[in-house]
């Protein structure tokens, strides 16, 4: 098993991005008394793991010949001058914490996570064209089609998938401490999650999901479109960290069912006036609110039974996981001041 | 010399290869497809005569059975993608439209390209199988997106029509993203290699062919190439030659030059020999869109399998039309001959696919 050796903890504060090496600290004698810890603080945690990811994506893409299609990708992907088109980076939160979780350094799991923010927004670009969503605007701006031309929207997200791809082998430390046969299972999980039995199912079982859709079709279309790129993300930080075959399995499982929770929460919200449906498949119009919310319990409680197999082994670190369910379910704050769904 | 001598005029025409699903026709367009490939031989080898081959290659043109070479490769590879498909499992639809954007004919060059670049370095045809598929995915994936309305605009494509046609917008978008993403997941499998792959050395080869493959089909490869020809599409001014050199070293080069990589790379060859193969396959790529421009305007649409004449109907910029079509050969003929170059360090018996696949190109009709 390749667990780094470092002795650390999770941060608890945000660091400086320019100084990696202060960014671990020993781990305190009580940390085995999982029950007794103070509560993780996971608004400090996130917003860290965003500023570390825009600054490497920011870092990823620079505008290079030729311009009009490296513009088009930056905007798909990063907020603009006036934190318009800000995101939530939730598939980095899950791969960085199923990382660290295990032990590893926040290096051994950033590139995936900057590459999954790639994959995220090369679906969500081509999931927005005319033909499909047509949705005029994303994250409160005009997106990438309205933006830059259809024809430059498909090519930007032509683009943004090879660019995960080059930017985890260019970035990830490999072999040491990520073994190459490790990266070559990360690329291929990476590839799964946005092909046709992964987001790309989902997309389509979305666009034939006109006609009324009962509960299992509502769920079915939810786990694939938002189910598969939170299990691969959560699987991908597993893989990094050194994780056995239980331990990844189980990471899966929790991934899978925090990011159907999460676009559940959405759609919920969405009813109130609370949120953007980003999915023609509805819970809500299928089952009516209160199975609905029937279903957010199960989750939530499924979510932290898989959460609960790492307490023992690995003490505190596994409170983000925690926070993370909790956090889908209430909402407890707000990321950035313009934020909007992921 | 002429440069692409004409052929006999009661030439038919084959139709492309059939889905897999119809194994009855199987055979007959196999037989069929020799037929074809014979007649293109004997223009080749009547060429070479007449043209100062050095005598390693000419000797190797005498003995090699091109079309035979080429069938069974075309055979094997479209083996590799219909079991690459997902069979059963949903949404059987995309799958459907996948199979029928991949598995719609085509000559399967850059796969070729890809298993004879692992045979030159002394690699085994299975560990650079997978690779060959995936790059026929990703070829396969960018004519998809390329025939959609917002970019090309076409409607025929190897003699059928397009995927958008068939399936619609929405399913010719989602079934190019499908393709792309099954080309890198193909590669990235283990299950996808045979047992006799050098375990130590495997994963860090095939993680440099995925950055390779990855690398020339992004926004500075392929796309880049797809970009600059929309740009240049409808544009008054005149395209200077380096301009149209960047979109064809792009748009065609790139992902033939990818095949030819990333072969070398899963064969197990030296950075030297991996980087020669790459001069070659720069040449032999732009060579490609060379002759696929002069062919756009001296050839039918029934016989090249796509809309001829849109390239100048549509305005784009073309060799033809910059060089003229005289200039254009001559031009093709010298990238021919660096092609060779390129290859003299190698063992000319093991290399003699290349050689070929280079005439091949240079004297294709469609």
């Amino acid at each position: 098993m390749a667990l780094s050796s470092f002795s650390m903890s999770l941060p608890f504060a945000k660091l400086p991005s320019t100084s990696k090496s202060t960014r671990f600290l020993p781990i305190r004698a009580s940390s085995a008394a999982a029950a007794a810890s103070p509560s993780f603080d996971l608004r400090l945690y996130w917003t860290s793991l965003i500023a570390d990811v825009e600054a490497e994506l920011d870092a990823a893409m620079p505008i290079r010949t030729p311009e009009r299609i490296h513009s088009a990708m930056r905007y798909a992907v990063l907020p603009g001058a006036g934190n318009e088109g800000t995101a939530k980076r939730a598939p980095p939160v899950l791969c960085v914490a199923a990382c660290e979780l295990l032990g590893a350094p926040r290096e051994a799991a950033l590139p995936a996570a900057v590459a999954l923010e790639m994959l995220h927004a090369a679906s969500l670009v081509h999931d927005d064209l005319p033909c499909f969503d047509a949705a005029p605007t994303r994250r409160g701006r005009p997106s990438t089609h309205a933006a830059y031309g259809t024809d430059m929207a498909v090519l930007a997200g032509d683009a943004l998938f090879p660019l995960a791809y080059t930017h985890v082998i260019a970035h990830t430390p490999s072999p040491d401490p990520v073994p190459h046969a490790v990266l070559l299972r990360v690329l291929g999980e990476l590839a799964r999650a946005v092909g046709s039995t992964g987001m790309a199912a989902g997309q389509f079982l979305d666009l034939a999901g006109a006609t009324a859709l009962g509960e299992a079709e509502v769920m079915k279309v939810l786990t694939k479109k938002f189910g598969e790129m939170a299990e691969c993300s959560a699987a991908c930080g597993a893989m990094l960290g050194g994780a056995g075959p239980d331990e990844e399995a189980a990471l899966r499982r929790y991934g899978r069912t925090i990011g159907v929770l999460y676009q559940l929460v959405d759609d919920i919200r969405s009813a109130s006036g609370n949120g953007k449906m980003r999915s023609n498949a509805s819970v809500l119009r299928a089952l009516g609110m209160d199975r609905a919310l029937g279903i957010v319990e199960e989750l939530k409680a499924q979510a932290k039974m898989e959460a609960d197999r790492f307490g023992d082994k690995y003490g505190e670190r596994v409170l983000p996981l925690y926070s993370f369910v909790d956090y889908a379910v209430e909402r407890g704050f707000e990321l950035q001041d313009a934020a909007t769904t992921p | 010399m002429a440069a692409f001598p004409p052929l006999a005029a009661s030439r038919v025409r084959i139709s492309p290869l059939i889905p897999a699903a119809a194994m009855a026709g199987t055979a007959g367009a196999a037989a069929a497809s020799y037929a074809q490939h014979r007649r293109r031989f004997c223009a080749i080898v009547a060429t070479a005569a007449a043209s100062p081959v050095p005598a390693a290659a000419a000797a190797a043109a005498t003995g090699f059975d091109f079309n035979a070479y080429m069938g069974e490769k075309a055979a094997a590879v479209n083996r590799a993608l219909d079991a690459s498909i997902p069979a059963d499992e949903p949404p059987a639809a995309l799958h459907e439209a996948m199979r029928y954007a991949l598995l719609a004919g085509g000559k399967r060059v850059r796969p070729a390209l890809c298993l004879a670049a692992c045979a030159v370095v002394g690699g085994r045809e299975a560990w650079a199988m997978p690779a060959a598929a995936a790059v026929e995915m990703v070829h396969t994936m960018s004519l998809v997106h390329d025939d959609l309305p917002c970019m090309d605009d076409d409607d025929l494509r190897r003699g059928k029509p397009t995927c958008h046609v068939v399936y619609g917008e929405p399913i010719a978008v989602l079934t190019g993203d499908a393709l792309l993403s099954l080309s890198f997941h193909h590669m990235a499998r283990f299950d996808s290699y045979p047992p006799d792959i050098d375990a130590d050395k495997h994963p860090a080869r095939v993680v440099r062919a995925i950055g390779e493959l990855a690398r020339c089909i992004g926004s500075e490869g392929l796309v880049a190439g797809q970009v600059v020809d929309l740009e240049m599409t409808g544009s008054t001014e005149t395209v200077p030659l380096e301009r149209l050199e960047y979109i064809h070293l792009h748009k065609t080069a790139a992902l033939l030059e990818a095949s030819v990589v990333i072969g070398a790379i899963l064969g197990g060859g030296s950075d030297e020999q991996i980087e020669s193969l790459r001069m070659y396959a720069r040449s032999i790529g732009l060579l490609f869109q060379v002759v696929d421009d002069i062919l756009d305007v001296t050839k039918s649409s029934e016989e090249l399998g796509k809309t001829a004449g849109k390239d100048l109907a549509s305005d784009k910029t073309t060799y033809p039309k910059l060089l003229g079509l005289e200039k254009s050969r001559e031009f093709a003929e010298k990238l021919l001959s660096d092609a060779r170059e390129q290859l003299s360090g190698f063992d000319q018996e093991t290399a003699a696919p290349l050689l070929h696949l280079a005439n091949y190109i240079a004297y294709r009709q469609n």
